[in-house]
């Protein structure tokens, strides 16, 4: 136990260690190429920006495969560099995290009863005489199951207890002891186990729960009655629609048993339940297609990567390895691929094709516009986050003004610097944007204008001169007419706030929406990231590409995440 | 499998005696022996003959048991039932309570549709769960009712025994009907500001907006405020606003109340408040609004939502109370309390704790005491204005120590005189 925890500790160090080596950016893909279009580099090169403990040996096998090209990897040491990440670079939302420290206390956990698990089987006095010494509230055999299972103990010791259990319950077991017995035979891979405790089930009970089934399901694929397993998904599907580790059980074991048709039906059955398959099917499927030489089996295949596409899924690190070397097994088409970043221009370092645009298509610019419309603003109550009157006056304001090319969130901008006066810092910004000749148009509250302490009547007469402003009710919200306002005006305006737009992402109904809008969002949101409110005002880089599994016929661009960075959901791999 | 138990089980009940084969004796044997000898740990082999672990002695005479006991069980039921799916559900919670999950023993039909019904795995868990502690909660309940019926009996026959040893006569001056005159009372008060009562306003106009669960607290918040209300010394005028006959509010409270819901001295109406009363007069109590409370007026007309939260929907009811352009105003919980945790919505019964507190006493201190204490760390002990000043006092005196020394000394002097 106390070592158990020890280990785990000095792990968590390490992995704190890791986070704070190894939260490089710039933008890695797997490129790959083909030669019949005659697009052969003679140059590979890779890069990887993390450099951590664990994974150098895998870096230097890679590096010994590829040739180092010496000048790729400045453009990218320079973000390393950069305190400051990228607001929708992966790995940041934790790193901001870190930067405003809470007071978090590991607390460890209480000492608990603590026995020395056996070893060895024991027999019956040997099993009396732990419960006697055994001194807490619960069920002693449902503790000590829990306890062998949780620490991985022997099948054999497991076997004992049952046997002893078995006989002192005139030779009736409980179906907890067995799920759990059963799980440690899963976790041991012995079939023959799992298979008699099959049979005793099928035998005792007509319906099992779901952990059983899964358990039972995970055991059966390994061997030669994985048939059966298929009947258990049949069982779960009866009462509730199963989940997406069942369905990559039943493939794993498919693809084990060299039968791809029932693999690929699983697949799509899944698919229809509008479940999102683990990556680790994916991997699967990959990993099987190495051995396969079959058309069909590669268009299948060039459809999982297309359905990545549409979900905005990444693959893992190794599943990116798996990718690649299937690519490479492809006979005919010699594929290469490499490990790159992505420069700021948004051209492949290892091919140096251009990715595909931030920006959205025409259609889809106006089906997101309408949908912020509906959703955001208007929302079904028009009243919850404004007024009709007020929503009128805006639009009216809107028509009436050309096209804006950058859209301010007051508020937002002049809270920023906490230790300024408010009114002075938004002037700052905005004067500094129409020394740049832009059209600005500032968004704000109507108590902005009320002369205080914090707002200066002369300053915001000055925003006034230099921007259109709006300024909204003060129980109404300014965001959503942010986003309006920057949307009515085209592809080209950007909007200057640092708030993530986390809720009104939530607002739009569907998923498709939401990543239409965060695919706008990463395209066209500002962020100052000055510390100190100088004389120049920097922002943050916006990419040039949208970070997607993407495909030019001949050439695959797949950005993956790496094992070691934690990424939130409104973020994007950086690699 | 259903095949092989039908072929073993005219057998099962001679094979059951003799279950025990002669390998299995020699096994029993040879177990026996390892097991004396425990520090020589079993190796798992893959020969079964060796292998043949104790456990698997004991699941195989334990299968043979089983079979005997199932087969009472199959020969009554249809192999039709196993594809019943509410018959299988029945299974899965069975197998589910088995593991030790929360889940409730019995469950009949209606709920078993409510289970199936539900979207997704989460929420069949979560109303499974809801089920098995209403379930405890039963129990419980029955227990002490137990424990108490078996207390009372006890101290009725100690009674009875004084009784006999001496019958005196007692002189009283009530017979006993408190309760009833209690009620009396109350309906009487009630009665009295039904006709000169301040109006309290429920608006009931969220019912789109709330699930059956939330629909149900609902209904018991809004009960619970009737009580405190009747109690009170100077009740409010309750109206039910915007209350529609036959509607899903209107049916849940005539199932909450049954009879009494004729008698009860509030006005339910389908009329929208603002029909009802003066617009500038109405004040809408909402936690989003801009605008804190400081005193209460004898002369406003309060409105509350009757609307349980539980799924994020902020600004519902400041939404309505912008469309029909009422004033709107929430409590000064942050001016007098040091707020912790929790929602600063606070529930019907304690906002009408609240409001009659207020109108009687008038002091925030006394009001506030209804909130939650789970939600606050305590009262602010001066408010700010009052704290400068006090400490300008205490530099005053530490700055005029002396003189003040001295002027006390003065004014010794004069008593003297």
């Amino acid at each position: 136990m106390t070592y158990s925890l020890f280990g785990f500790r000095s792990f968590h160090k390490v992995w704190k260690s890791n986070l704070n080596l190894g939260l490089g950016s710039g933008y890695s893909h797997v490129c790959l190429l083909t030669d019949y279009c005659g697009l052969r580099k003679q140059q590979r090169w890779f890069y990887l920006a993390t450099v951590s403990s664990q994974n150098t040996k895998a870096k230097s096998l890679r590096n010994a495969k590829a040739k180092y090209l010496g000048e790729g990897d400045e453009g990218s040491d320079k973000q390393v560099s950069s305190h400051s990440l990228h607001l929708f670079a992966a790995g940041s939302a934790k790193k901001r995290s870190q930067m405003n420290p809470q007071s978090e206390g590991h607390a460890l956990p209480p000492p608990r009863n603590t026995i020395q698990l056996p070893a060895t089987p024991l027999n019956s006095e040997e099993w009396d005489k732990l419960k006697e010494d055994w001194e807490g509230k619960a069920n002693f055999e449902n503790w000590i199951s829990s306890q062998l299972v949780h620490f991985h103990s022997s099948v054999d010791v497991a076997k004992s207890l049952l046997a002893w259990v078995a006989a002192k319950n005139s030779g009736i077991i409980e179906y907890n002891l067995l799920v759990k017995y059963l799980s440690l035979c899963v976790f041991h891979k012995q079939t023959a186990e799992v298979i008699d405790v099959y049979e005793i089930m099928k035998a005792r009970y007509k319906s099992l729960d779901f952990g059983g089934y899964k358990l039972l399901i995970q055991g059966l694929i390994h061997s030669d009655r994985w048939r059966e397993a298929l009947l258990l998904l049949e069982e779960i599907k009866k009462i509730m629609i199963p989940s997406p580790q069942n369905y990559n059980d039943c493939i794993q074991g498919a693809l084990l048993n060299q039968d791809v048709n029932v693999a690929w039906k699983l697949y799509q059955e899944l698919l229809s339940y509008d479940l999102i398959p683990l990556l680790k099917t994916l991997k699967a499927f990959f990993d099987f297609g190495k051995d396969i030489k079959d058309d069909q089996y590669s268009n299948k295949l060039i459809n999982i990567l297309f359905y990545l596409r549409d979900n905005q899924l990444y693959p893992g690190e190794s599943f990116a390895q798996s990718i690649k070397t299937w690519f490479e097994s492809v006979p005919g088409e010699q594929w290469k691929g490499r490990f790159t970043t992505i420069q700021k221009s948004g051209q492949c370092l290892g091919c140096g094709k251009t990715m595909e645009s931030i920006h959205l298509s025409p259609e889809e610019y106006e089906f997101l516009k309408g949908k912020v419309m509906r959703d955001v603003i208007d929302g079904g109550d028009q009243y919850k986050k404004t007024t009709p009157k007020e929503l009128a006056r805006f639009q009216n304001f809107v028509k009436n003004h050309p096209p804006f090319d950058i859209a301010i969130d007051g508020l937002n901008v002049a809270k920023m610097f906490p230790k300024l006066r408010e009114s002075q810092v938004l002037s700052n910004v905005v004067s500094h944007l129409a020394k740049q000749n832009l059209r600005l148009l500032v968004l704000g509250r109507k108590h902005m204008l009320v002369h205080g302490s914090r707002w200066r009547r002369n300053e915001m007469e000055e925003v006034q001169k230099q921007a259109s402003c709006f300024f909204a009710d003060n129980i109404s919200k300014d965001d959503p007419f942010l986003l309006y306002a920057a949307m009515h005006s085209g592809n080209h305006c950007k909007i200057i706030t640092k708030d993530l737009m986390r809720d009104h992402k939530a607002c739009l109904r569907d998923v498709k929406t939401q990543r239409l809008f965060f695919k706008w969002q990463q395209g066209h949101q500002l962020e100052i990231i000055n510390r100190f409110l100088g004389s120049k005002i920097i922002f943050q880089h916006i990419p040039s590409h949208d970070t997607v599994v993407q495909t030019t016929g001949d050439s695959w661009h797949i950005p993956y995440d790496e094992d070691m960075v934690e990424r939130c959901s409104y973020e994007v791999p950086t690699k | 499998m259903s095949v092989t138990i039908t072929f073993l089980r005219p057998f099962a009940r001679f094979w059951v005696p003799f279950t025990l084969h002669r390998k299995r004796k020699d096994l029993c044997s040879t177990i026996l022996q390892r097991y004396m000898s425990s520090k020589i740990p079993a190796v798992f082999s893959p020969l079964k003959e060796n292998a043949s672990s104790p456990e698997q002695l004991e699941l195989d005479g334990w299968k043979t048991t089983m079979k005997s006991s199932v087969q009472e069980v199959v020969s009554t039921s249809s192999s039709s039932k196993d594809e019943d799916p509410l018959a299988a559900t029945r299974e899965l919670i069975e197998t589910w309570r088995l593991l030790g999950k929360d889940v409730p023993e019995h469950i009949n039909e209606e709920q078993l549709k409510t289970f199936m019904e539900c979207a997704s795995k989460s929420s069949k868990k979560k109303y499974l769960r809801y089920l098995y502690i209403r379930e405890n909660r039963k129990k419980a309940d029955q227990r002490n009712k137990e424990i108490k019926a078996a207390a009372k009996a006890a101290a009725k026959k100690n009674t009875l025994i004084e009784t006999t040893e001496e019958k005196k006569q007692q002189n009283f001056l009530f017979l006993r009907l408190w309760d009833i005159a209690m009620n009396t009372a109350m309906n009487w008060r009630v009665a009295q500001a039904m006709q000169f009562g301040q109006p309290l306003v429920f608006d009931m106009a969220y019912h789109d907006n709330m699930k059956p669960r939330e629909m149900r607290n609902t209904i018991f918040q809004l009960s619970a405020s009737e009580g405190y209300n009747r109690r009170n010394v100077d009740p409010f005028h309750i109206y039910f606003c915007n209350l529609k006959v036959d509607g899903a509010y209107y049916r849940e409270l005539i199932k909450h109340y049954g009879e009494k819901w004729d008698k009860l001295f509030l006005t339910a109406t389908e009329k929208s408040l603002v029909d009802l009363f003066p617009k500038d007069n109405i004040v809408y109590l909402t936690a989003d609004s801009p605008n804190v409370m400081t005193t209460f007026k004898h002369d406003k007309i309060y409105v509350i939502g009757s609307f349980v939260d539980l799924n994020m929907q902020p600004g519902t009811s400041l939404a309505k109370a912008k469309r029909l352009k009422l004033a709107t105003e929430r409590l000064p919980l942050d001016k007098y309390l040091r707020w912790g945790a929790g929602n600063k919505n606070l529930t019907l019964d304690q906002m009408m704790q609240i409001l009659l507190c207020l109108k009687n006493t008038g002091s925030w201190e006394e009001a506030l005491k209804f909130v939650p204490s789970r939600k606050h760390i305590g009262y602010m002990e001066i408010s700010r204005h009052s704290q400068e000043f006090a400490s300008r006092l205490k530099k005053s005196e530490a700055f005029n120590s002396f003189p003040k020394g001295s002027l006390n000394v003065c004014t010794k002097k004069r008593w003297r005189e």
